[in-house]
């Protein structure tokens, strides 16, 4: 008896540790995470910093690091080798569970977190070549002298950081989902960059263009989907002015195979990515030195995926915005310049139609001959599940991204995927570079050596040189190549070529007195090669060179203004052809008051305006109401741009596509705008009578920074006015990450900046979400750029890195 | 006043170890104290549970305390109960049960029966 009490009670105790001790399913480790001893009460920080020496391995000197009031760190260290190291560590110990997180996603291994859930996400990674693409690149870092410091070193820090992790300092995420971090690699580096270059790539749209020009033909093609909508200035506008040789390529006939394609399970990045970047010559500011500005608008979450910081080094001088798991500084400044980048927008991305032998898919035809088809498995380990292995058909294109196995619609249909993120490329030197910067002549040098993501890099000195360049590697493209998925038997349809670097766009202190982009059209007509993207920005761009052409003694505040600018101009130019062709005699009662508020309404999307409200939510009823014809479940298509809708409404209010197919009556724009009226005021009714409370735009809108996983209580709601075709381009999850204000004073720089976050990725540090509020009334935090006898006096805490004894 | 005694015992050996040794450490400290307290069985698992669970409390009240709750909130809120106080409820009662069913068995061993 005795010793059947004993077992059953040992063996209630043991069950519960185990049980206690792991995942199940959605569920933490409830033992290990519920501890205080150990789990996320650990994570909880108090309102306070200490000062302390810590021992890194490999530093070859000391190294100081002051955190200043935003906790942004003042790194000065001795040499590069060690800067780097130590920006590696200090950037870990804020954000060591994003990076691995973003790098895990970015390789197609976000299974392993989370489960078989993301495993259609992470085999479409894979499948893109994403992989492919970050070894390749690895290949060029490992290759040269300086681009291998940086990551090695970068490397050797943040995993200093992760050796000195016990199981109670292990960050929250960690802790929440049940697993502990891996050493991290110059690969993950790569991929980090690889993941950025593919949210800012693959709007590209070949299949939903292939099948809108089989469907609707080639004339309608160009009026719905335009390459050039011919608003506004390019960014380079230098009309004629193209004085080089451009290469020439035979002119051959486009192939574009003949059948429809179907809808692919790919998530196009949001179109609510963009940016905006300008440069003030000192002619039109108050100082007489340059003005620089930079906000680029992506998916907003938290952890943040910018990092502030300072780095100082013999040499070595500069401060911005980082990204977690990138050595240098992408978009600041140093003592002689700053620089800043929007998305180029350039399609760099083809798909072309691949002819296998034989089901065994061993080989595919290229100009007559057959090619063998290299076959990658790749292994997925999956959390809670058994390893999945799947083999991906690579061509010499790329690989094949949907076939039998994966979303593929028939054998006759394998598309090889060609992207020029997949080819080698140095991004890092270039920042390198423009860190340590001192002219417009290193900033040249700099920007050969980058190849992608295509940029817009807005540059400015202290000198008073400003500039623009269009920086990235273009293949030379026919009239049309690129726009839809090619016949990749022929080689004749392949990138034969690529657009010389000092043939790229770009020009230096023009006579206007600023450069602006806003992901525009890059060039017009004029420039010697064919231009073509996913989209082109219509209206953020016309506003800002609207109000840079009246700034004649300009400040860091208009410059700040102008970032935080809700003027709606799409509403602008649209909302009066909206209301001339409403009948005001089919209202009912609230749409009178709705048709009232929207008359008196001012055209800013501020946080109180109503107007704002009613105009968005009657734009959102309208556009998928005329462009019924794309909702196909079956085929991929995709909307025209808001600009060439807007257009048509105006001026072709008869098209067929304004007909609803689903109706036996046929509508016009006149019609659809009545409706889609009474459609957008019910929706805002409804909204009313849910929250109940009145529609002012920041509450309708209701923008929101999410957490990586997508935990509601570590997001944040926030009241914040514009929308994406506004310069303060925040729509509901997208928006300005980062906003910097730079002046190039000749008596030293100044620079201001913020972004919608902290500097902490912890959920339980006070630096976790501080910046959100201020980031929302659009206030700034000034960047102290100073010595380190400056910086002394006014941080919070210093760490003392120190060379490790061991 | 022994059931007293065992409480704080095991609360302060259980301290000890998880101040260097992994959560489940406390099943040892409470194992131990109830081997040696040697107790009833009733009597020693509520001994293991309160010492524990009180201790779990203690701790967990006294970070929330220093962190103005910046953490708490957050995750009783990640909880389906969505209620700090329960958060609180869970930790100590995660606590309090292994260290409840640890303390019973070490009792077990050398607790013997009153003959009458």
């Amino acid at each position: 008896m005795k010793i059947f009490k004993i077992s059953l009670s040992l063996l209630i105790t043991a069950a519960l540790i185990y049980a206690l001790d792991r995942s199940w399913g959605q569920i933490p480790p409830l033992g290990r995470f519920l501890d205080p001893f150990g789990g996320f009460w650990q994570n909880a920080e108090r309102n306070s910093t200490s000062s302390t020496t810590l021992e890194i391995p490999g530093l070859t000197a000391e190294v100081s690091v002051y955190y200043d009031s935003m906790m942004i760190p003042h790194i000065y260290a001795q040499n590069e080798e060690d800067l780097f190291r130590a920006q590696g560590y200090v950037t870990a110990a804020h954000r060591l569970w994003q990076m691995e997180f973003q790098t895990h996603a970015g390789a197609g291994r976000i299974s392993e977190i989370i489960g078989a859930a993301a495993l259609d996400f992470d085999r479409t990674q894979r499948r893109l070549g994403m992989m492919y693409a970050s070894e390749n690149a690895l290949k060029l870092m490992d290759g040269d002298p300086i681009a291998k410091k940086m990551v090695d070193n970068y490397t050797a820090g943040i995993n200093a950081y992760i050796e000195s992790l016990t199981p109670k300092t292990l960050p929250f995420e960690y802790k929440l989902l049940g697993y502990e971090p891996e050493p991290w690699t110059n690969l993950k580096c790569a991929i980090l960059l690889k993941n950025m270059a593919k949210t800012l790539n693959m709007g590209e749209k070949d299949f939903e263009m292939t099948n809108a020009l089989h469907l609707f033909g080639k004339e309608t093609l160009n009026l719905l989907y335009p390459d050039m909508e011919g608003v506004g200035d390019p960014i380079v506008d230098n009309t004629g002015k193209w004085s080089f040789k451009p290469v020439q390529l035979d002119t051959v006939p486009l192939a574009v195979p003949s059948e429809l394609l179907a809808k692919t399970p790919l998530e196009k990045p949001n179109k609510d990515v963009g940016s905006n970047n300008w440069a003030l010559a000192g002619s039109r500011t108050a100082t007489g030195s340059p003005l620089l500005c930079n906000d680029p608008h992506l998916n907003l979450s938290l952890p943040s995926i910018w990092y502030t910081i300072h780095l100082n080094a013999p040499g070595y001088n500069s401060m911005g915005a980082s990204l977690p798991g990138a050595p240098a500084v992408i978009s600041g400044f140093n003592d002689s310049i700053a620089w800043g980048v929007t998305n180029a927008q350039r399609d760099l991305v083809d798909w072309y139609k691949i002819q296998m032998k034989d089901t065994s898919n061993n080989e595919y035809l290229s100009d007559g001959k057959w090619k063998p088809v290299r076959k990658v498995v790749e292994a997925f380990k999956v959390k809670g599940g058994a390893t999945f292995y799947d083999t991906i058909l690579y061509t010499h294109h790329g690989p094949i991204v949907y076939d039998k196995s994966f979303h593929g619609e028939s054998e006759q249909s394998l598309h090889a995927f060609r992207w020029v993120s997949h080819d080698p490329s140095e991004e890092i030197l270039t920042f390198y570079k423009l860190n340590k910067g001192k002219n417009h002549g290193d900033y040249m040098e700099a920007l050969n050596h980058y190849s992608s993501p295509a940029q817009n890099f807005v540059f400015a000195a202290a000198n008073g040189d400003i500039a623009m360049r269009i920086q990235g590697r273009y293949p030379v493209r026919r009239t049309d190549e690129g726009r839809f998925v090619l016949d990749g038997t022929k080689t004749q349809n392949e990138w034969r070529a690529f657009i010389p670097n000092e043939q790229n766009v770009m020009y230096k202190n023009p006579e206007r007195g600023f450069v602006s982009s806003a992901n525009q059209y890059p060039a017009d007509a004029t420039y010697p090669y064919y231009i073509t993207a996913s989209s082109w920005e219509a209206y953020r761009n016309r506003r800002i060179n609207q109000v840079l052409a009246t700034l004649t003694k300009a400040t860091p505040a208009d410059m700040m203004k102008l970032q935080f600018d809700n003027y709606n101009l799409k509403a602008a130019e649209s909302l009066p052809t909206f209301i001339s062709h409403l009948d005001t005699m089919k209202l009912n009662a609230t749409e009178i008051a709705a048709l009232k508020t929207l008359r008196s309404w001012d055209y800013y999307n501020n946080i109180d305006s109503e107007g704002a409200s009613y105009y968005e939510a009657w734009w959102d009823a309208l556009r998928p109401m005329i462009w019924d014809e794309m909702n196909n479940d079956k085929l991929a298509l995709d909307y025209p741009t808001t600009f060439t809708t807007i257009k048509l409404i105006r001026e072709q209010p008869t098209l067929s596509f304004f007909d609803i197919v689903s109706t036996p009556a046929k509508e016009t724009a006149k019609e659809l705008l009545q409706k889609s009226f009474s459609e957008g005021v019910a929706a805002i009714e409804k909204w009313k009578a849910e929250k109940n409370k009145s529609p002012r735009w920041a509450d309708f809108k209701d923008s929101y920074i999410g957490h990586l996983l997508r935990q509601e209580p570590l997001s944040v709601h926030v009241e914040h006015g514009g929308n994406h075709d506004i310069v303060n381009a925040n729509s509901r999850t997208h928006g300005p990450s980062w906003r910097m204000v730079v002046s190039l004073e000749k008596t030293g720089v100044k620079a201001w900046g913020i972004y919608p976050g902290g500097q902490s990725g912890n959920p339980g540090s006070q630096y976790y979400a501080n910046m959100i509020a201020y980031w929302a009334k659009g206030k700034y935090f000034s960047l102290p750029f100073v010595d380190a006898s400056q910086i002394s006096s006014r941080s919070i805490a210093v760490h003392k890195l120190n060379p490790s004894t061991k | 006043m022994k059931f007293v005694a065992q409480i704080l015992t095991v609360a302060l050996v259980c301290l000890a170890l998880q101040l260097f040794l992994p959560w489940w450490s406390l099943a040892i400290g409470a194992f131990v104290v109830g081997y040696l307290f040697a107790m009833n069985g009733w009597a020693s698992f509520a001994a293991g549970l309160l010492g524990v669970g009180l201790l779990w409390f203690g701790m967990a009240w006294y970070i929330d305390y220093t962190t103005q709750s910046i953490l708490t909130t957050k995750v009783a809120l990640m909880f389906p109960t969505k209620n700090v106080p329960l958060l609180f409820l869970a930790t100590s009662l995660i606590g309090g049960l292994v260290g409840g069913f640890a303390s019973l068995t070490g009792s077990a061993f050398t607790y013997k029966k009153r003959k009458w």
